[in-house]
């Protein structure tokens, strides 16, 4: 390629990024969002190197206190701090790189050729009362997650990771206890360790080219997002021991359906019955080292669909138990800042022959199992240069119904990310992210079920810059 | 009617939490000048500035966080207004303190020193892993000081055993990391005034990290960065 050609090409990014580093130079550098108006901190304190989702130690107790912490109003006192306002907004501008662009060929009709607007998320929240906050969060998606179903410029928009709590902190000379509930919008949503789904170190708005031929297990991948609500209770004891128990299900009507405004379609968003979630572990501080191990599952109890692909609160119901061990590794000491998650979780699940899954996938067997495995490490020095190498797979019984992209039904695959990011200023990220996979429907070379693509033609590859205020 | 209803439930839902509250004694409110300093205390320092297990004891575990436990109290409010003001800019501290602070009252500041100032510094567990003949090396610094650079030894301000007095803080079994990093923050004050003066520029310290610690400026440039952490390690190892 003549140079010329390639920085006609390379034209659009890099305007667009030097807008976004012009704009975010420009603006006051304390002003940043929500949690961070009101506590007054910086990303740094409670974000491992200041890059989120990724929680320091202060990050936990933060949010298992109920997001109460800092210089906020009482809602009550019907006053407020103009300069304080409990309001962001995040915006992310990428573009999208596929190994086959071939359209409507299982990929790749996805969004490809211009660097543009994503993603916009709203943000609001923090203190309501000395014991009650709230995490609430509205997102816009140009592409939708969706893109492998051929309908790439379908837009989304709808209530996301939305979260409220009360929490109470008991402390004296030898106790320290915090207890408290929640509801949200999500299972796993409530975790402080990024060791499962909703807060994993990739947080990020990611238009993946290989999501339809790389299942996961129900409760880490294609349970009913932002779609459901759950209940719970946790306790945490000493910094070191964590219980918490939840129950979620779909709502679509009453006062609680604001929280999955937008989230709940006519097809395809899976309808849960009553489905009991849990998770337990332990934690360790030492010097600028953290550590915890636990245990995380949910028996989710699915409604299929119907047969002409709706989904059906009369209907059948699917269950898929999901249990698994997770852990997570952290050194917090500027200018240097490590950690590691990994997680792996087991899925029995119980399908009911004959009927389209909440996926709109007729199972073969009775019965499948699935385990998906996910390892993660980011380093980032003096909280602005970063790198981070992900791992993410599954393996499982076959199933020629479920897994159709393959002559033999196997659910089997991995992949690898790895991604590098700058963040000039605490509310901006510029990186780079790449997945290459290297098995898909348990081989790596051509895959009969899907237009004879192997693992790595499904390969993606973002450039990106995000900006928070 | 739908949307009324609701409201209606939603506002219910509200107030019976709210009726659920903890009361003053368990805020973690810094804007309220009602909440106690011993309440914010354990509530809200002592997530970083506590042990595990016994959270409201001022031995913080991480690094980043000094250790406040026997502190001296006078030295302890004047950090507290100097991160308030906005003098003291060290990276750890704006990023933090600046918040925790940005509403704190006298009577809110004096009642944490008071409180922390009490409590009973733990022997340091970052000792076991220094090498000693580092930590041997900055007890000759602490003791005679390094005189080729005019460096007066710490003992003289900072107590035989680094207990401090009044304004001169406790430094005895801190943490290195952070004993480390506040001397670096005072040697690079001290280029900042070096260069202020050959420009004739009056910056009336609002470029220094920690103005208030002008009087350590000459002692931190004075010493290498090899011997600014021999002195921490032996600091640290003291109890």
């Amino acid at each position: 390629m003549k140079l010329t050609s390639l920085l006609e090409r390379a034209r659009r990014p890099l305007l667009a990024l030097l807008g976004v580093v012009t704009l975010a130079a420009s603006m006051d550098a304390s002003a940043i969002p929500v949690f961070a108006r009101q506590t007054g901190f910086k990303c740094v304190a409670c974000h491992v190197g200041g890059e989120y989702p990724q929680l320091t130690s202060l990050g936990r107790m933060f949010k298992l206190t109920g997001y109460t912490l800092g210089n906020a109003n009482d809602i009550f006192n019907l006053t407020t701090n103009i300069d304080r306002p409990p309001v962001a907004v995040m915006l992310q501008t990428a573009r999208q790189y596929y190994t086959n662009t071939t359209p409507a060929a299982g990929n790749g009709s996805a969004p490809s050729s211009s660097f543009d607007l994503q993603v916009v998320s709203l943000f609001t929240g923090g203190h309501i009362t000395d014991n009650l906050g709230a995490f609430v969060q509205w997102t816009w998606n140009k592409y939708d997650g969706n893109i492998t179903s051929g309908s790439q410029y379908t837009q989304s928009s709808g209530i996301d990771n939305t979260e409220f709590r009360w929490a109470d902190r008991i402390v004296g000379k030898d106790t320290d206890l915090i207890y408290g509930f929640y509801a949200n919008n999500r299972s796993t949503m409530s975790d402080v360790w990024n060791s499962t789904e909703n807060w994993t170190s990739d947080w990020i708005g990611y238009f993946n080219g290989g999501g339809a031929q790389a299942p996961g297990t129900f409760l880490m991948g294609s349970s009913a997002q932002h779609a459901e609500v759950g209940a719970g209770a946790y306790v945490f004891k000493d910094k070191t021991w964590y219980g918490e128990l939840g129950v979620y299900k779909s709502i679509t009507h009453g006062p609680l359906s604001f929280m999955t405004g937008g989230a709940t379609g006519s097809g395809g968003v899976p309808e849960l019955d009553p489905s009991p979630y849990y998770r337990f572990a332990y934690n360790k501080e030492w010097g600028p080292h953290s550590f915890q191990a636990g245990i995380h599952g949910m028996t989710s109890y699915v409604h299929n669909n119907d047969v002409l692909g709706y989904s059906d609160w009369s209907g059948s119901v699917s269950t898929y138990r999901d249990y698994g061990i997770d852990a997570q590794y952290q050194y917090v000491l500027d200018p240097h800042y490590f950690s590691a998650h990994f997680r792996v979780t087991h899925e029995d699940m119980n399908n009911v022959l004959g009927m389209p899954n909440s996926s709109g996938l007729v199972p073969t067997n009775p019965t499948d199992t699935l385990n998906e495995t996910w390892a993660d490490v980011t380093y980032i020095y003096k909280a602005k240069y970063g790198a981070m190498l992900f791992y993410h797979g599954a393996t499982g019984s076959n199933d020629t119904g479920l897994y159709a992209f393959t002559p033999n039904g196997s659910p089997n695959w991995q992949s690898w990310m790895p991604s590098v990011f700058w963040a000039p200023a605490q509310n901006i990220r510029i990186g780079y992210m790449y997945t290459f996979y290297t098995q898909m429907g348990g081989t790596s070379g051509q895959m009969a079920g899907a237009n004879n693509l192997s693992a790595h033609d499904f390969n993606t590859s973002m450039l990106y810059a995000t900006l928070i205020y | 009617m739908k949307q009324i209803t609701k409201i209606l439930t939603l506002s219910a839902v509200a107030l019976a939490l709210s009726a659920c509250s903890t009361g003053l004694d368990r805020s973690r409110s810094l804007l309220n000048p009602d909440v106690s300093g011993h309440t914010l205390a354990q509530q809200v320092c002592s997530i970083c500035h506590g042990d595990v297990g016994s959270n409201v004891n001022g031995n913080s575990v991480n690094p980043t966080f000094p250790i406040l436990a026997g502190q001296q109290e006078v030295y302890i409010v004047a950090e507290l207004q100097e991160f308030q003001t906005h003098h003291r800019k060290d990276d750890a501290g704006q990023a933090m303190m600046w918040g925790i602070t940005r509403d704190m009252t006298p009577k809110q500041m004096k009642e944490l020193a008071e409180y922390f100032s009490h409590q009973k510094p733990l022997p340091n567990p970052g000792t076991a892993e220094a090498d000693p003949a580092m930590v041997k090396a900055g007890q000759k610094i602490f003791n005679e000081g390094f005189l080729e650079k005019a460096v007066p030894p710490c003992m003289a301000c900072h107590g035989a055993n680094a207990e401090g007095n009044g304004p001169i803080p406790r430094l005895a079994g801190q943490h290195a990391d952070y004993l480390y990093k506040q001397l670096m923050a005072f040697n690079d004050d001290a280029q900042r005034e070096e260069e202020n003066e050959k420009h004739h520029l009056n910056s009336n310290g609002d470029d220094l990290e920690r103005p208030a610690g002008v009087a350590m400026e000459g002692i931190a440039h004075g010493l290498s960065d090899m011997q600014k952490h021999e002195v921490s390690l032996y600091l640290q190892s003291l109890k």
